[in-house]
Order: C-alpha cells, then sequence, then structure tokens
C-alpha cells in the first residue's frame, strides 16, 4: 500500500549568533547549515497493517508522516502509496488518504460540526446517500450523531478528536495516518479512540500509520512498530519479536529475610534496596529457576516475583542509540 | 470533459465555502453592525475629501470632478472585490510559520484555492456598495454610456485590476516561505494602493509613475485604463488598448504569483508538534 525508497528530508536552518553583534552580523552574512531530519529511508507497508512509528522528540517521525501525507516535499527518494508518487500527484493520492494530527483540527470553530462535515462532502465529492451510510457505520464505533448540531467550539478535546477522527474517514480513505492522537485524552477517550482504530481496520480494512509517546497505543493496537531515532531507520518488526532481539532478558525481583544481599554467576545483581535485590539475566542463556535455586542455596529467600522486558525497555535502549552497538546494561548479546 | 467535471467541483465547493461564510456571520451578529458602519464610512470620508479639493483647486492634474468619482469608484470596487476573495494573502507569513497549510495540502484541491476561497470574506461587501455609489454617481457626471460595449469593459477592468491586487498580495506573502517570518504587509500595501488607485497616478512625481507603471503594476488597477475610458491625457497615451491591457496584466500577474507560490510551497516545513 505504501512503499516508501530512499526517503530523505533537510532542512536548511540559519546560524544565529548570540547577542545584538550576532543579530546584525546573520543580517549581512546568513550562513546556514544543512540539517538532515530524515535520513535515507526504506520500508513497506502491505495494505490492512496497523504500524506505530516510534522515536523521541525531534527524531524525525513527525517530518515522515508528514512527507506520507503529502504535507512536506521530501528532498530526496520517493513516496508511493495505492502504487502512485504523491509528490508528483498530489491532489490524486490524497483521495486515498485521511489526516488527523493531535493538536491540530480540520473542523470549523464557529460552526456546528455537520458543517464541516457538509464542506468535506463537497470536497471529496461524496453523495449525499454514501454519506450518510458512511456516517452510520462509524456513528456505531464512535457514536458521533449526537455531537453533530454542537458546534465544535464548545466541545471538549475528547469529542473533537471523535470528530477529526470521522472527518477524515468521511471519503473511506484506504490510509489513515494519526499524528499523535491520543496527546491530552482522557482515559475515556484513549480507549473510544483506540477501539475505533481497530474497527476500522477489521471492518473496512484501512491501513493505519500512526506516531505516538503512549506505550498503551502500541501495545494494543499495532501489529507492526517502527523506530526512528536521530533520522534513521532503527528498528522495523513485530513487536515481540523486537523485544526478544533487543531486550532478551528479564528481571527477577528477590527479597531476602535479612539484609544480606548475594551477587550471582547467573544474572547481574543491578539494584538493591534494603533487603530487595534485582537480577537482571538472559532468557535465553538461563532461566529465574536456576538463579533462584543459586541464591537459596546460600541464603534465605522471602518472596520473588520476575519482570519482563517490555516495550518501555526497548524505548529507551533504543532511543539511547544503537542497541546492537551500545550496550547500556553490560551484558553482551 | 475531464476539465468541465473539475471545474464544476470547484463551483460547488464555492458554494458550500460561500454557505459557511454567510452561517459564521450569523453566528456573531453583533460583529455585523459595526462592520456594516465603520468600512462604508471610511470610502464616504475620503471621497468627501476629494470633494473638498475638487471644490478648492477646480480640478487634479485635468481630472474633472465626476472623472475623479469614476476613479474613485472603480478603485474601491476593485479593492473591495480584492478584500473578498484575496485577503487571506495577508495572513498568508502566519500560515506558514503555524503550519496552517498542513490541511490543505492533505485534500484533493488546489492549496492556493483552498487558502482563499474556504474562507471567503464575505464581509468584503460592506467595501463594494459604497464604491457601487460612488462610481454610479462619477457614471452620472460623466455621462458614461451603458453601452454592451462598455460594460464588458467595466467588467474586463474589474477583473483585471482585482487579479493584479490578488496577485501582489500572493507574490508579496510568499516570500514567506522563504524567510520564515510572518511579514505584517496589509496595512502598507493598503495604504500604497489606496493613495496610488483612488487618485491620478499623474499627480505623482515622474518617477514613482515610472515605478508603477513598469515595476509594480499598480497604475494599470484604475488609473491608466480609466484615463483611456474616459479619454483623460494621463502622460502615456502611446499605449493602445489600456483596458485590455488590464485584463492581460491582471492574467499576468496571478499566474507569476501562482507559479511562485507553488514554488514557495515546496519549501513549506509545516510546524514543529
Amino acid at each position: 500500500m505504501i512503499e516508501i525508497k530512499h526517503l530523505s528530508k533537510e532542512y536548511h536552518v540559519v546560524k544565529k549568533e548570540e547577542g545584538f553583534k550576532g543579530a546584525l552580523k546573520s543580517l549581512v552574512t546568513r550562513e546556514s547549515r544543512v540539517i538532515a531530519a530524515v535520513q535515507d529511508l526504506n520500508f513497506h507497508i502491505k495494505p490492512g497493517e496497523i504500524v506505530g512509528f516510534i522515536g523521541p522528540n525531534g527524531a524525525g517521525k513527525s517530518t515522515t508522516i508528514k512527507m506520507m501525507s503529502g504535507i512536506l516535499t521530501p528532498t530526496f527518494g520517493e513516496i508511493l502509496i495505492a502504487g502512485k508518487d504523491i509528490t508528483k500527484h498530489r491532489k490524486e493520492v490524497v483521495q486515498n488518504i485521511g489526516v488527523v494530527f493531535g493538536q491540530r483540527s480540520q473542523l470549523n470553530w464557529d460552526l456546528r460540526l455537520g458543517e464541516s462535515f457538509e464542506l468535506l462532502r463537497h470536497i471529496y465529492q461524496i453523495d449525499k446517500k454514501q454519506y450518510e451510510e458512511t456516517l452510520d457505520v462509524l456513528d456505531e464505533i464512535l457514536g458521533v450523531r449526537e455531537l453533530i448540531d454542537k458546534p465544535v467550539r464548545q466541545m471538549s478535546l475528547g469529542q473533537r478528536v471523535k470528530g477529526d477522527l470521522v472527518a477524515a474517514m468521511l471519503h473511506s480513505p484506504k490510509v489513515l495516518f494519526l499524528d499523535e492522537p491520543t496527546i491530552g485524552l482522557d482515559v475515556g477517550s484513549k480507549y473510544a479512540l483506540r477501539k475505533f482504530v481497530k474497527e476500522i481496520n477489521e471492518k473496512r480494512g484501512t491501513t493505519v500509520i500512526l506516531t505516538t509517546h503512549d506505550l498503551g497505543d502500541i501495545e494494543q493496537l499495532c501489529d507492526r512498530i517502527i523506530i526512528i531515532n536521530h533520522g534513521k531507520l532503527v528498528e522495523d518488526g513485530n513487536l515481540d519479536a523486537i523485544v526478544d532481539r533487543i531486550a532478551p532478558f528479564k528481571t527477577l525481583v528477590v527479597e531476602y529475610f535479612d539484609d544480606q544481599i548475594i551477587p550471582s554467576a547467573l544474572g547481574e545483581l543491578i539494584e538493591t534496596n534494603g533487603n530487595i535485590a534485582k537480577y537482571k539475566f538472559l532468557k535465553h542463556e538461563t532461566t529465574a529457576a536456576k538463579i533462584i535455586e543459586e541464591l537459596s542455596a546460600k541464603a534465605q529467600i522471602k518472596d520473588i516475583s520476575i519482570e519482563e522486558a517490555g516495550i518501555d525497555d526497548i524505548i529507551r535502549i533504543a532511543y539511547t542509540g544503537d542497541c546492537r552497538t551500545q550496550n547500556t546494561y553490560g551484558i553482551h548479546w | 470533459m475531464k476539465y468541465i467535471k473539475t471545474l464544476t467541483h470547484y463551483f460547488e465547493v464555492t458554494f458550500a465555502c460561500i454557505r459557511m461564510a454567510i452561517l459564521t456571520i450569523v453566528e456573531y451578529p453583533s460583529s455585523i453592525a459595526g462592520w456594516l458602519l465603520s468600512n462604508p464610512l471610511q470610502f464616504i470620508v475620503g471621497f468627501a475629501t476629494i470633494q473638498f479639493v475638487v471644490q478648492e483647486f477646480g480640478e487634479i492634474n485635468g481630472w474633472s470632478y465626476g472623472q475623479l468619482a469614476f476613479l474613485y469608484g472603480l478603485s474601491v470596487i476593485s479593492h473591495a472585490l480584492s478584500m473578498i476573495f484575496f485577503i487571506q494573502g495577508w495572513f498568508m507569513g502566519y500560515y506558514v510559520l503555524e503550519g496552517e497549510f498542513d490541511r490543505y495540502l492533505t485534500r484533493p484541491l488546489g492549496v492556493l484555492y483552498q487558502f482563499f476561497f474556504t474562507q471567503i470574506n464575505i464581509f468584503g461587501i460592506t467595501d463594494l456598495l459604497p464604491g457601487i455609489v460612488v462610481f454610479l454617481y462619477g457614471c452620472h457626471k460623466v455621462g458614461f454610456a451603458w453601452s454592451l460595449q462598455n460594460i464588458l469593459c467595466i467588467l474586463a477592468l474589474l477583473i483585471g485590476a482585482t487579479l493584479i491586487r490578488g496577485g501582489i498580495y500572493i507574490l508579496i506573502g510568499t516570500t514567506s516561505f522563504f524567510t520564515r517570518s510572518a511579514n505584517d504587509f496589509g496595512q502598507y500595501t493598503q495604504e500604497i494602493f489606496d493613495k496610488t488607485t483612488m487618485y491620478p497616478l499623474s499627480m505623482y512625481p515622474e518617477s514613482l509613475q515610472f515605478l508603477l507603471t513598469y515595476l509594480i503594476p499598480i497604475g494599470w488597477v484604475s488609473f491608466y485604463p480609466v484615463s483611456s475610458m474616459l479619454g483623460v491625457d494621463n502622460g502615456l497615451t502611446g499605449f493602445p488598448g489600456a483596458i485590455g491591457l488590464t485584463f492581460v496584466i491582471g492574467i499576468a500577474v496571478i499566474v507569476v504569483a501562482g507559479i511562485f507560490f507553488n514554488y514557495g510551497l515546496k519549501k513549506y516545513e509545516s510546524a514543529g508538534n
């Protein structure tokens, strides 16, 4: 559905120097620096996938999603959506995409929600019957009909995001782009949004691309994640597979009867707190049972628990750099 | 066939936009009253000044009172039309900086079209009315013949003049894509346009006349076409068919502005979250 080939985006940033003198100097000599926001991205997204883009602030996720939705022009490379280059055939290709940017609304602030939909109906040339049918389907998932006569300025953030989601889906696009859609939403609205994404994906086969900082979004929605850092693709794959590959460890938490804490030969002691100790071990090399056996031979254990490596570990490792060369945990794999 | 379909699509959207604009005005009725009073008043006062000057000196640079009313009225009408269709151009810098072009780029219509027409300024009508009143008064004074040919000439002139104004707004606004700053030029351009199109250009120094004839085509908004229509000496009598020229220059300016805008749009950087 989406093919990204050698995608790069460069920005020219004018160097600004400090103070009054610097400001005057920059008037005469405008030295500009080239910053590569995105460098040589390559990936392919199949129809019906839900793909999560993650990465720290300024990593290039927003730039990527904005290039994919036709907003930014790539410096190099190609973006094909349903086989067509969006940079060259913008008007034609965007007929197949819907876009919701969390902090931005495409709804008319002053008028009732229905008026914004009416304008979009004309823009996308949706006939009245088709429009009512689509609205029925979307209403079933999101309950949007009750909002249709409410002026957008009187809506809560949650309601406004619902309105924007429906606005983006009115023309039944094949691809839906969501840029940080859950930002600022309460638990109920987040749940509604995730349910919406799941259902339009299942019922209408819509391909969904989303960027988020919310781990819940990723765990509950994404079959596949793409991690971007410093404008480069760091990881691309199934969530479980990535966890297994770049964070193949578990943490054993042991509570002793007294303050005497014992090191283990099988796992690394990473944290102690009173009579509680945490041991990190590679799950392919050893098991928690073996470590417990080793420790209990030397000291009395009161209680144990096991922590799985999760998505936040992945993100922490991925964000600090390339996980395969920079090992922040002192364990070699 | 394909072009007709595209054209009908754009017309449909335009009507939907106009409908929304009217609904928005109705939503805030108290603001209408203020505009209805202040906008026409501004031009009536402006015209009263001309009347005073003419009464004192008899004429301005060979322009009689009726001819001045004709010129002033047409200029206000094209100003009003440019306010209705192109006023957003004044705020282009803010759109560039705030990333407001995002939504237009993700929709299957021309970006410049959406920028102007999804926010069509129906309030511009409040400028249109005094313009029409003064123009009709001028027509009466100069004994303007309402022949089909003359009516077509007036329409061509107004289209050309509105496009020149709009094109200049676009050209200035587009610089924001390169400077990444919001140049708040609306007030200044309005002042320049007012002073150079509502009064005969021939009362200004020759260097300024030259500038506004050949470099910035403001002279073509009203001065040259009106002087050729009314047969007043404009110092440039060598130009044949000045009204047709206004129309052609209008189209040329808007096409150049459109090309420049689309070039600038490639440099568009949106706004970070």
